[in-house]
């Protein structure tokens, strides 16, 4: 088993006749992922890399049974692409666009959650449960070397460092169930932790991997469901930024949200609090494989 | 981007939205000549980007005949916040209550706070009164609406015609709030005269950054662009070239920094200064194709002074090719003049296209490519040896 996707996994790639979603789609099927559709209003009826455009994600469900969407679509258009593939009944939909507006990047998450749907995003380099499924451009053109198939989940909030973590867990003999590049924007689809309570169940994973930074209540909503016992698996956190409190910048302005909501915003707290709450802390990538000797005995 | 309160109103007032009348000034004799113009007592407000100016004396309520004497003693003060070049100057509000009303964001939805004890610094009412500030997070999809924000304030303990009358201007201002891409929108105080009339006395807008291009009716904001020229530079060119923002922020150490990617450029800043390294920045890039900011970001770190050294360090990349980011490197070497036998230059960049990358440094001469599974640890330990061993290098030289 894997989390999210694997080998049943039906990708539709939204924005299929752009540059990043060509080439996406070459490398993920050169992976053996299973790309059924594509989408670019206006192309329906062409090919691209021998996979079939359609008009809509509703038409593209209709004639592939498409379960997941992948999306390369520009920022303007993001909100409104999430939405219609969740109408669509597209159970995973991945986001890759970056820096999205906060009301566009809410809806987004609203409507993708009324629907049932599991946003991954907004930016993020992808999903990959290894040898089964990859969505998005994670593990580039040579997954395989950067992703060995093992029973380590990752949950990252940087693309690149779910890349480092895979790399550092293949130096010290371990390897991945599935890798999730959660996103780096500030919202997200889904936390931290919701992706922990998938691993948590699954019974092909041993222990999860956390990458976190600065900024929002990821870390501390793990911290919490380690102490209330809602994750029962180990976790083993690496989290960076810990310069920044050397370098306050400016005087903050908007304080409503971060004096109720997180307390626990800076990289040096956040670890505390991780500690505090039961997780292994690693300093450099070099202890992630140690840590988990330790935890997994 | 922190709009100063004379830019807000205004947007507010295009709204029709109940803002007490004011104008800024940059003389004393311009806000005498505006005070009078009010009369009674007026308010003079510093105009910088940032709240909390009641305490450092910054907002003044003085009689209009006094205006000109008070803008005097304000205008060019500089304050912790920054040097005031321009004075609000407003009509004083006649004020029997006054409230408070704040949109932001949690994590993942907006959220709308208020308090019938406005007037106040919040944080204040959140030490001593927690109870007293009613928070709700909003449906994006739905929106606030009149009945659902009257309800709220109700909660809040707002009785009678002030009830219905804020409720429905908490709808409206949820509208403004969406309308103008706000990241945060405080009216503290909201204010409520003897004859139940509404004024947004204390206006505090933030837009969001990454909506700014879809807002052409909002100024260029001069007073928000970095003092720091290199800072500013790369400013500039992100904004000719939208989208996959480069950042660049100088700080006092002496080793610049290339790293991507966000995640890898925050551990390898923690492990250079663990490893007793000094930053001359900090930087994000997206990896994404396209050489232009990757070049400002490196002509930045050329032409800082204090630079003694550049480390390029990226995630492994898995989407983009990394040849881009040397093509870029050789030529800000080209064009900042740089001798890379004396300003060392470490790379630690793999991904596709890493051979041809590789070629390319070659070609550039006395660059440090790192071994293709170096960990960042290795890039961080490489910069800050480099670097010790420049610096020690170039006392000698001063000395003999």
């Amino acid at each position: 088993m894997s989390v999210l996707i694997d080998n049943s996994t039906r990708v539709v790639v939204q924005g299929i006749t752009g540059n990043q979603g060509r080439y996406d789609t070459r490398l993920a099927l050169d992976y053996g992922v299973n790309i059924v559709a594509g989408v670019t209003p206006g192309r329906g009826g062409e090919e691209v890399e021998g996979v079939p455009v359609f008009d809509t994600v509703a038409a593209a469900v209709a004639n592939t049974d498409a379960n997941a969407a992948v999306l390369y679509v520009p920022v303007n258009g993001i909100c409104d692409a999430v939405t219609e593939a969740a109408e669509a009944g597209i159970g995973v939909i991945l986001a890759t666009t970056e820096n999205v507006p906060r009301h566009d990047a809410v809806r987004a998450v609203a409507a993708a959650r009324a629907a049932g749907a599991w946003l991954v995003g907004f930016n993020t380099n992808g999903v990959i449960s290894p040898g089964k499924c990859k969505i998005g451009g994670i593990g580039g053109d040579n997954p395989d070397a950067l992703y060995p198939a093992g029973r380590i989940g990752v949950v990252s909030r940087s693309g690149g460092m779910s890349a480092e973590i895979s790399m550092a867990l293949k130096a010290s003999g371990h390897g991945v169930s599935t890798a999730i590049s959660m996103g780096g924007d500030r919202t997200t689809g889904r936390s931290m932790c919701e992706y922990l309570d998938l691993f948590d169940a699954d019974q092909d994973t041993d222990a999860m991997v956390i990458y976190g930074e600065p900024g929002t209540g990821n870390e501390a909503e793990v911290a919490a469901a380690l102490r209330s016992k809602r994750l029962r698996k180990p976790v083993v956190a690496i989290v960076a930024g810990r310069f920044q409190e050397n370098h306050p910048r400016g005087v903050s302005f908007g304080h409503v949200a971060a004096m109720i909501g997180d307390e626990a915003d800076s990289a040096s707290a956040k670890i505390r609090l991780l500690k505090e709450s039961g997780a292994e802390i690693a300093n450099s990538l070099d202890e992630i494989g140690l840590a988990l000797d330790r935890q997994l005995g | 981007m922190k709009l100063t309160e004379d830019i807000a109103k205004s947007l507010m007032r295009r709204l029709k939205l109940p803002v007490p009348e004011g104008a800024p000034a940059e003389t004393a004799t311009r806000v005498g000549e505006l005070a009078s113009e009010f009369g009674g007592t007026v308010a003079l407000k510093a105009l910088l980007p940032t709240g909390r100016r009641g305490k450092s004396g910054l907002v003044r309520l003085v009689d209009a005949a006094n205006a000109e004497a008070v803008a005097t003693e304000m205008l060019g003060q500089e304050t912790e916040l920054g040097l005031v070049k321009r004075v609000y100057v407003e009509r004083g509000a006649k004020i029997a209550q006054e409230f408070y009303l704040a949109f932001s964001f949690s994590d993942r939805v907006p959220i709308l706070a208020i308090s019938t004890a406005g007037g106040v610094e919040i944080e204040q009412v959140h030490a001593t009164t927690p109870e007293r500030i009613v928070t709700t997070p909003i449906d994006p999809l739905k929106g606030l609406r009149p009945w659902e924000a009257i309800d709220l304030w109700s909660r809040a303990g707002l009785k009678g015609r002030a009830l219905a009358d804020v409720g429905r201007l908490t709808a409206r201002l949820w509208r403004a709030f969406v309308e103008l891409d706000a990241e945060m929108m405080e009216i503290n105080p909201l204010a409520v005269d003897a004859d139940g009339r509404l004024s947004m006395v204390g206006t505090m807008i933030e837009i969001d950054d990454g909506a700014l291009g879809r807002h052409p009716e909002l100024p260029d904001a001069p007073s928000q662009q970095p003092d720091n020229p290199r800072e500013r530079m790369v400013n500039d060119v992100n904004r000719a070239n939208p989208g996959g923002d480069a950042r660049y922020v100088e700080l006092d150490g002496d080793i610049g920094l290339l790293v991507a990617g966000g995640g890898a450029g925050l551990l390898q800043h923690d492990m250079i200064i663990d490893l007793g390294g000094r930053p001359a920045n900090h930087s994000d890039i997206s990896p994404a194709p396209g050489t232009v900011k990757t070049e400002a970001v490196l002509d930045a770190v050329f032409s800082n002074p204090n630079t003694r050294s550049l480390l390029i360090g990226y995630n492994h990349l898995q989407m983009a090719p990394v040849d881009r980011v040397v093509e870029a490197l050789a030529n800000s070497v080209r064009s900042n003049k740089v001798d890379t036998s004396r300003f060392p230059i470490i790379l630690r960049l793999f991904g596709p296209r890493e051979a041809e990358a590789r070629a390319l440094a070659a070609q550039i001469g006395g660059i440090t490519y790192l071994p293709s599974g170096a960990s960042l640890l290795d890039g961080a330990r490489a910069i800050v040896d480099a670097t010790r061993k420049v610096v020690a290098e170039e006392g000698e030289g001063a000395t003999a």
